[in-house]
């Protein structure tokens, strides 16, 4: 049994958090009232919380 | 008083207490469904009320309400599955004609923001309120097929 992941599923897991983060970064700059260095600082941390969040979430409803 | 705040007024005396009448009186299945109602109804009134009064920030409350509601309805249509079996609750024209309301209330508003992050945000909250309501109706009314509840 193989547990190494191979480059391919990295690639992917990358580019689905990169797009979560991207799309949720993107809704917390649309959601606050004034855009500053500290919001954006703040925007970027959760998003990525956020970001890994949904993948878990997304991974835990996909039946594969 | 102005125009904003008029139609925030018509929206709470007709819709708001048509809702509350139909979640106090009547079966359980039309109980459910005006309880769906009342967020579709409520929410336009709050974001005609913030441009009225002139408060961004009661914008933010819309969100909330347009985000919450169908949650809450989905968790009725969970917890209440066993009374409404084989009932199907649904007000598909009015469901619609609420939905209609609030697009109407939505375009307006965003013809008075004009371009910019407000008016992303005004579409965001339009998207979450008629998309949720639809989708939370459609699970009342058994429409999701192998979901427990749904």
């Amino acid at each position: 049994m193989r547990r190494r992941t191979t480059p391919r599923a990295v690639l992917l897991a990358t580019g689905e958090l990169l797009l979560w983060w991207g799309a949720l970064a993107l809704l917390w700059l649309v959601l606050i009232s004034t855009v500053d260095t500290l919001e954006r600082v703040v925007g970027a941390g959760v998003a990525a919380a956020g970001a890994l969040l949904a993948r878990a979430g997304r991974r835990a409803v996909t039946w594969r | 008083m102005n125009g904003w705040i008029l139609a925030a007024t018509v929206e709470l005396g007709g819709g708001g207490a048509a809702a509350l009448w139909g979640v106090t009186t009547g079966p359980t299945a039309r109980r459910v469904v005006a309880q769906n109602l009342t967020t579709a109804a409520l929410c336009p009134a709050l974001l005609l009320l913030a441009q009225g009064y002139g408060r961004p920030a009661y914008v933010d409350l819309a969100l909330l309400l347009a985000l919450l509601g169908p949650v809450g309805t989905l968790v009725f249509a969970r917890l209440l599955h066993e009374d409404l079996e084989g009932r199907r609750p649904s007000a598909w024209g009015l469901t619609y004609a609420v939905a209609g309301v609030g697009a109407a209330v939505v375009i307006a508003l965003c013809a008075v923001t004009g371009p910019g992050r407000a008016m992303v945000k005004l579409l965001v909250i339009g998207a979450l309120l008629i998309g949720g309501n639809l989708i939370a109706s459609r699970a009342l009314s058994g429409g999701f097929r192998g979901v427990l509840g749904g």
